[in-house]
């Protein structure tokens, strides 16, 4: 007898939240005052107080030496952030037990990084700040600056399938037709994205990927000097440092 | 980019060798004698009872020096000053202050569930701040550019190095602007860090201002937040939400304080002259609310000998529950009355003098006489004299015979009321017994009963049996006489050879 376990979940409702460990919401800011650019991302965890926001506007632009007018604009953005977060508080959401593919796209600083993987939405002990640690130092990434970036990426993807999935909800109980069907939702994007796992493992039940698709889940990092506008290799295995050797022996 | 890189890792591999401060170098130009007691470093400032470390005009800084690799890049000496209130710092270990200052890693339901937000996070957190720091330590670390480099939320990192800069492993001696707002820092934390360490786990954290909530928190629901008492004043929750979200919970009782002598006097007077009227008791107390008072009058040691007697008199008075034992099992409400009962001269006097006396006085005379009663005779009802010793003669006198007419009056009123109780409970058992009796006949009748039908129904099958064993035969019977009709006669009941019936 088949145990059907993968793809046959039942939907739990649980009310809003990140589903990862620690419940914190990604923040990118991106501002242009008066010629001045200034670009930023970071996680924020919504239980800080207010007071708290305003001192870290102030206390950022006093270290990067913006001018003055950035706080309140700096100010207005990240509330924001936040505010729509908590809107989505007070509500449920679906956690199917999905698996849906994640990607990395980040250029930071020098460094260049691709990767994409699978992320198990339905775990919501899941840790995106572990991952981006443990990512770093396997790839011997110097640049310390790496990590949040891909913490915050990560975050928002997850941020974005957990908002969608409310969404979900609330246009089910808004239909109200009382439909007790099992979980066919159509049209929903996150739907879509998510991968079924039976057409994925096949009736082997094998976990381990086939050899010949290894290279498509590679992490790709490359680290690309000042002078060039940021090449992207299009050779796909990841040997950072092969190809850093060579940048500089190119230049030297 | 060589240099700062060799610098880095000199830095960093000689700190985690050493256990004090000091970074243990080749050729140490003139370490200060300050630097050998640096593990007793507190001691050095005199009584330190807060965790804050003093003004930095008093500090003795304990220097060391780090020399870097002979990689000829450079030939730097860099300094790396900590002051000597922060000596215990390592970085293989949490020191109790860290635990101390950032509850938020170590305490509350976040840091214990995971390592992420817990001890683990902290040190990472910790440990790449000051090796960064002492990378370049003439230079003035900002937080937005550590928070950039490090993989967390920003609140948490941004705590972290408040803390590490207060304390001095972060931007010691670093340019001049950094000094002031690490004054004021410090002066927070003085005013933070002084709650009560009394309270023992669990501790409740507030999520604004993560400190330890002493007394009493607000708890929201609908966001999960809790603040202390002050956040919550100053209306230091989000917007959506509104006061009447929060509920108060409180956490301790007596811990959030501890009542000193002064005010128990008060106390004892105050009731000695107000009687009942908690309100002008609370009031002539000063700081404390009228539940306080009453909480702490009940718990008064002194109260409990002396109102056994009285309580037994008054019980019998009012037929209320009355213990065998006089002067164990008090109820509060009998506790109350007989100290404000003016018209009763014996609690007046023992208030007043117990208020002169003393609580600790008061205790042990309270003691002596629990320990004088038990002693008692009730047979003979001899009052021991040590209740004398610690009374005025007098008092005591009138004390002692008052008591021991009451305590044969308690005594053969007990014995009464034992012998009472004893043959109720027998009476009540009987009756059990006889309900169970009557059950278990009911249930024989029953199976009499049924055993009654069950041999009617044998019988009848056993007739039946008998009829099913005749028919058999008339059948054979039958069978036989058209292959024998001569032979065959109406009288011939001569059984055949049995048959055997299945």
């Amino acid at each position: 007898m088949k145990t059907v376990s993968l793809g046959a979940s039942r939907p739990s409702t649980v009310s809003f939240r990140m589903p990862t460990r620690d419940n914190l919401v990604p923040i990118r800011v991106d501002l242009e005052v008066d010629g001045q650019r200034y670009r930023d991302a970071f996680t924020w965890n919504p239980r800080d107080p207010d007071s708290e926001i305003i001192s870290f506007a102030k206390r950022t632009a006093k270290d990067l030496k913006l001018p003055a007018n950035f706080v309140p604009q700096m100010l207005q953005s990240i509330q924001g952030q936040i505010a729509e977060f908590r809107s989505y508080e007070g509500q449920e959401m679906q956690i199917k037990e999905k698996i849906v593919p994640l990607k990395i796209d980040l250029r930071v600083n020098n460094t260049v990084i691709r990767d994409q993987f699978l992320w198990d939405i339905g775990n919501l002990d899941s840790d995106p700040e572990e991952f981006a640690r443990t990512l770093c130092d396997d790839l011997n990434i110097t640049d310390p600056e790496v990590g949040p970036a891909i913490a915050v990426s990560i975050r928002e993807q997850l941020y974005e399938i957990a908002s969608q999935s409310v969404s979900v909800m609330r246009e089910k109980q808004l239909s109200k037709k009382g439909r007790r069907a099992p979980e066919f939702s159509s049209n929903s994007k996150a739907v879509n994205n998510a991968v079924d796992l039976f057409k994925y493992f096949g009736s082997k039940g094998s976990v381990i990927r086939k050899r010949k698709e290894w290279y498509l889940y590679e992490p790709v990092v490359d680290v690309v000097a000042n002078e060039e506008d940021g090449k992207e290799e299009t050779n796909n295995s990841s040997r950072p440092k092969k190809r850093a050797e060579e940048k500089v022996a190119s230049l030297q | 980019m060589a240099t700062t890189t060799t610098t880095t890792t000199a830095t960093a591999t000689a700190p985690a060798a050493a256990n004090t401060n000091t970074v243990p170098t080749p050729t140490p130009p003139h370490p200060r004698p300050a630097a050998a007691p640096a593990p007793r470093a507190p001691s050095n400032l005199g009584p330190v009872k807060s965790e804050a470390p003093p003004t930095p005009s008093s500090t003795t800084a304990a220097t060391a020096a780090a020399t870097t690799t002979a990689s000829g890049a450079e030939d730097l000496s860099n300094i790396i000053t900590v002051p000597s209130y922060s000596a215990w710092f390592s970085f293989d270990s949490i020191h109790d202050t860290e635990r101390r200052l950032l509850p938020e890693f170590f305490v509350g339901e976040a840091a214990a569930g995971s390592g992420c937000r817990g001890p683990d996070a902290y040190k990472y957190y910790r440990n790449t701040l000051i090796r960064r720091f002492r990378a370049r330590p003439g230079r003035r670390l900002t937080l937005t550019e550590c928070r950039r480099g490090l993989v967390g939320d920003v609140g948490s990192v941004r705590r972290v190095f408040d803390f590490l800069e207060e304390w001095g492993l972060i931007n010691y001696g670093a340019l001049p602007s950094g000094s002031k707002q690490a004054k004021e820092r410090r002066e927070e934390a003085v005013s933070q860090s002084s709650l009560p360490s009394g309270v023992a786990a669990p501790r409740k954290l507030c999520t604004a201002c993560r400190s330890v909530c002493g007394l009493a928190y607000y708890a929201c629901e609908k966001a999960d937040i809790s603040l202390c008492a002050r956040c919550f004043v100053c209306n230091n929750y989000r917007p959506g939400l509104t006061a009447a979200a929060f509920k108060r919970i409180e956490i301790t009782e007596d811990a959030k304080s501890d009542w000193t002598d002064k005010e128990t006097l008060h106390l004892l007077e105050a009731v000695l002259h107000y009687g009942e009227d908690w309100k002008k008791v609370s009031g002539h107390v000063g700081s404390r609310s009228e539940k306080d008072c009453i909480a702490r009058f009940i718990r008064l040691p002194f109260g409990e000998q002396f109102m056994g007697a009285k309580e037994d008199r008054m019980g019998f008075e009012n037929d209320d529950d009355i213990t065998d034992d006089p002067g164990a099992g008090v109820s509060k409400r009998l506790r109350l009355t007989p100290l404000a009962d003016a018209s009763n001269p014996i609690m007046a006097q023992v208030a007043f003098l117990s208020a002169i006396v003393g609580s600790d006085a008061a205790s042990a005379a309270a003691q002596a006489a629990i320990s004088a009663q038990s002693r008692v005779d009730l047979n003979d009802g001899e009052i021991d004299s040590s209740i004398n010793s610690n009374m005025e003669e007098e008092s005591s006198h009138t004390n002692g015979l008052s008591v021991n007419d009451l305590l044969k009056e308690a005594a053969s009123n007990a014995r009464a009321q034992l012998e009472k109780e004893r043959n109720s409970i027998e009476q009540s058992l009987s009756e059990i017994v006889d309900i169970q009796m009557k059950e278990i006949q009911d249930k024989i009748c029953r199976f009499e009963h049924k055993e009654m039908l069950m041999e009617k129904e044998r019988q009848q099958r056993q007739c039946l049996r008998d009829l099913l064993f005749a028919d058999q035969l008339a059948i054979l019977h039958h069978q036989r006489r058209p292959q024998a009709v001569a032979t065959e006669s109406k009288n011939d009941e001569k059984p055949k050879p049995v048959i055997n019936i299945s």
